[in-house]
């Protein structure tokens, strides 16, 4: 991941630019650019905007290949548009945010009332509604947040999981009028946790991160937790950051509500069962080494093997030196084994807040039902 | 703005100061009041445009709200009766221009998943010839609109009139013979519902106490007057008789959005110990109960009070220094406890409580 950013970020000619600009303005001068259309290029470009979303980005993403499409038919325009969601997916490892969005808008374009007197204007208008629609919907966040204030009481202590714009958001809005303080999680392996300690802390907001296996421990000092979502699928449930699900059980368990912020442009029909159904799940992850048989194992090193325990470490008590967690922390190959994301059930979730109000588990199932069904 | 008050002023001063000296009280009396309130409002109110009518509305509604803000009913009818002006106007207007296109956005396409009412048959019928903001005659906006709008206001009228019997219709298909029922409190909903399955069943009814305003006393006598076997028991033995009981019928006050509820406390300790014995747990409420709120619960005061002396009187005099009394009026009662709620439109489940609120009051309303 962190390469593939350097090298956008090297590809990008003008990085002032807003990204809507510098879209359009390579569009403008490349004309004959059409067979070279790089979506994946484009959206990573739009990505780089701090306020902009998956979802966002590939709905502006889509609208750019209809810029450069030369469908003459709406059969055609749909095919590449969804050749194009085709392409996004098969670059990215986490694709479900991502495909919410290019779901809305290729259900968008097909259900669009055709009133164009011609099909080149009918894209202009479609392309029209598209960025017009990842404008909007960046302001969102803000109604969420004011959604969210009347939950949020004087001194309240809430958990929150990893980092999510909205989730700060409403924080930052919640602080301006009520005091509050604020557990998050390390969010392992990522520790984007440590972003939203920084976020918060910087306007004042106490702010304390906890380990991920400390979620248990804390529970019982917290108001209700807080989290934010990647996509809100057909059950009522919710895809977020690793850690969501357990977070979510502990919370049920201590009777504390455990509430989710989602942008409608999260809303995603997908109906998971279980963890293992979710689009990011591959055979590799949780899957067993194959090991070596016993007898040639002499000296167990390197990964997916336990590091051998120092003779202190065996018999005393433990204790964290810098040198003994760098021994320790996971290889890469051991963290390619495992979720970025997982499934909360919709029965955990006491309530989801979107910019089109406040549901329950049950209302996000019916509404998405009534979205699609045109 | 050229809005005449002085006509209803007076009314709504009435009932102003008759809801803050509890002169008011339960919820379907507040509601029907505010109905009576807000007919003579916009019959003596003069306007020459949507917007003017709906801005009265509201600075009534504050107004009534502000004087008694948990009798939830008040401002219920209010947000009631905004959404049948907003619907009657839309179908004039529309009669009218006949070309309202919407636009079809992104963010328009989203909202399609927002539940919608069932188009209600309007009373205009699409006759109404409308002209806002007529320079020539300014009244003429009101004088067209009124008599619809008096026959939406008339429509909830009638609706807040037949609630009991509504509710009761279907009485004895909730209800079996030789059942036990345990009820608390003295609703007139409960009371009503109980004597019309009365009619075909043969049951018993224990009511409990529901110290310590012990409304419970009364309500046994009520149902046992009409011919009901009941048993008045004291609260403390509500868990006990569970094991006996078939079901468990309560009152709401208001049921808030997420299909929780505010009734009578004891009400709580009902329903939890209900639940222990997977006793279903049934609500007779009136839709007018129905509350566009989410989150009251987390306000102890949200709950209302009573008078303490009920609880520890001056009696005991030298206690009464000593020691904070409180006596809510209220329980929340959370949706997880309740099976189903009765009302007089249907029967709902309390997930589905927050799509009867979207379809019977306007967002923008919400807050008055």
């Amino acid at each position: 991941m962190a390469s593939k950013d350097l090298k956008t970020q090297k590809l990008s000619t003008s990085k002032d630019l807003p990204p809507l600009a510098i879209s359009t303005t390579i569009l403008l001068m490349n004309p004959e650019m059409n067979s070279k259309f790089d979506i994946y290029q484009t959206y990573r470009k739009i990505l780089q905007d701090e306020e902009m979303s998956p979802p966002l980005a590939a709905i502006l993403s889509l609208s750019e290949l209809m810029v450069e499409s030369n469908a003459g038919t709406m059969f055609e325009l749909v095919k590449e548009l969804n050749d194009g969601a085709e392409e996004l997916k098969k670059h990215t490892t986490n694709s479900i945010s991502l495909n919410a969005g290019c779901e809305l808008f290729i259900a968008f374009v097909t259900l669009f009332p055709h009133e164009s007197d011609s099909f080149a204007g009918l894209k202009t208008e479609l392309i029209k509604q598209g960025q017009k629609y990842a404008r909007e919907a960046i302001s969102y966040r803000n109604k969420i947040a004011e959604l969210m204030l009347d939950f949020i009481k004087d001194d309240s202590v809430i958990l929150t999981h990893s980092c999510s714009r909205v989730v700060i958001k409403a924080l930052l809005h919640a602080h301006k009028t009520k005091r509050i303080s604020v557990y998050v999680t390390e969010a392992r392996p990522r520790g984007l946790g440590v972003k939203t300690y920084e976020a918060l802390t910087a306007v004042g907001i106490p702010c304390t991160v906890v380990l991920d296996s400390a979620v248990a421990y804390v529970m019982d000092k917290v108001d209700f937790v807080l989290v934010g979502s990647e996509a809100v699928v057909e059950s009522g449930g919710l895809i977020n950051a690793v850690g969501s699900n357990q977070m979510a059980i502990i919370a049920k368990a201590a009777h504390k509500p455990f509430y989710a912020l989602a942008e409608s442009y999260k809303f995603h029909r997908l109906f998971p069962l279980s963890q293992y159904d979710l689009p990011t799940h591959n055979p590799s992850i949780l899957s067993f080494p194959s090991l070596p048989p016993r007898s040639s194992v002499t000296q167990p090193t390197g990964a997916g093997v336990f590091p051998q325990l120092t003779k202190d470490e065996v018999n005393g008590t433990p204790s964290i030196s810098s040198s003994s967690l760098k021994q320790r922390a996971m290889s890469s190959e051991q963290l390619a084994k495992n979720p970025d994301v997982d499934y909360t059930r919709p029965d955990l979730i006491s309530l989801v807040f979107s910019d089109v109000g406040i549901l329950t588990p049950e209302a996000i199932s019916q509404y998405l039902v009534a979205m699609f069904a045109g | 703005m050229a809005v005449d008050l002085h006509g209803s002023q007076k009314a709504v001063e009435t009932l102003v100061s008759k809801l803050r000296r509890r002169q008011v009280v339960g919820s379907r009396e507040a509601a029907l009041e505010t109905v009576l309130v807000l007919r003579q409002v916009v019959s003596k109110a003069r306007f020459s445009n949507i917007d003017q009518l709906v801005s009265l509305i509201r600075s009534v509604g504050k107004r009534l709200v502000e004087a008694q803000p948990k009798e939830h009913s008040v401002g219920n009818t209010v947000r009631k009766l905004l959404h049948h002006i907003r619907e009657e106007y839309n179908t004039a207007m529309k009669a009218n221009a006949s070309t309202s296109k919407t636009v079809y956005s992104i963010s328009n396409f989203v909202l399609q998943g927002q539940p919608r009412s069932q188009n209600t048959a309007a009373k205009s019928e699409g006759t109404l010839v409308l002209k806002e903001d007529d320079p020539d005659d300014p009244d003429s906006f009101a004088r067209v609109l009124k008599p619809v709008l008096m026959e939406a206001i008339q429509d909830v009228l009638d609706e807040l009139e037949t609630v009991y019997d509504n509710i009761s219709k279907n009485a004895k298909d909730h209800i079996h013979s030789d059942e036990i029922i345990l009820t608390i409190g003295h609703s007139k909903t409960v009371e009503s519902f109980l004597k019309t399955a009365a009619h075909n069943r043969s049951f018993t009814v224990i009511v409990a106490e529901t110290g310590p305003s012990y409304n419970g006393h009364e309500m046994a006598r009520s149902l046992s007057a009409s011919g009901i076997s009941s048993f008045l028991v004291p609260d403390s033995s509500i868990y006990a008789i569970m094991s006996r009981v078939n079901k468990v019928i309560l009152s709401a006050h208001a049921i808030l959005a997420n299909g929780g509820m505010f009734s009578i406390t004891g009400s709580l300790l009902a329903a939890n110990a209900a639940r222990v014995h997977s006793t279903p747990v049934v609500v007779c409420a009136g839709q007018f109960k129905l509350t566009p709120l989410w989150n009251l619960y987390h306000d102890f005061g949200a709950l209302d009070f009573a008078d303490p002396s009920a609880v520890l009187g001056f009696e005991e005099g030298n206690l009464v220094d000593k020691v904070d009394v409180l006596n809510p009026y209220y329980d929340y009662v959370g949706p997880e406890l309740i099976d189903v709620y009765i009302t007089n439109d249907g029967d709902h489940p309390p997930s589905s409580v927050y799509r009867l609120i979207k379809e019977t009051y306007d967002d923008d309303d919400h807050e008055l």
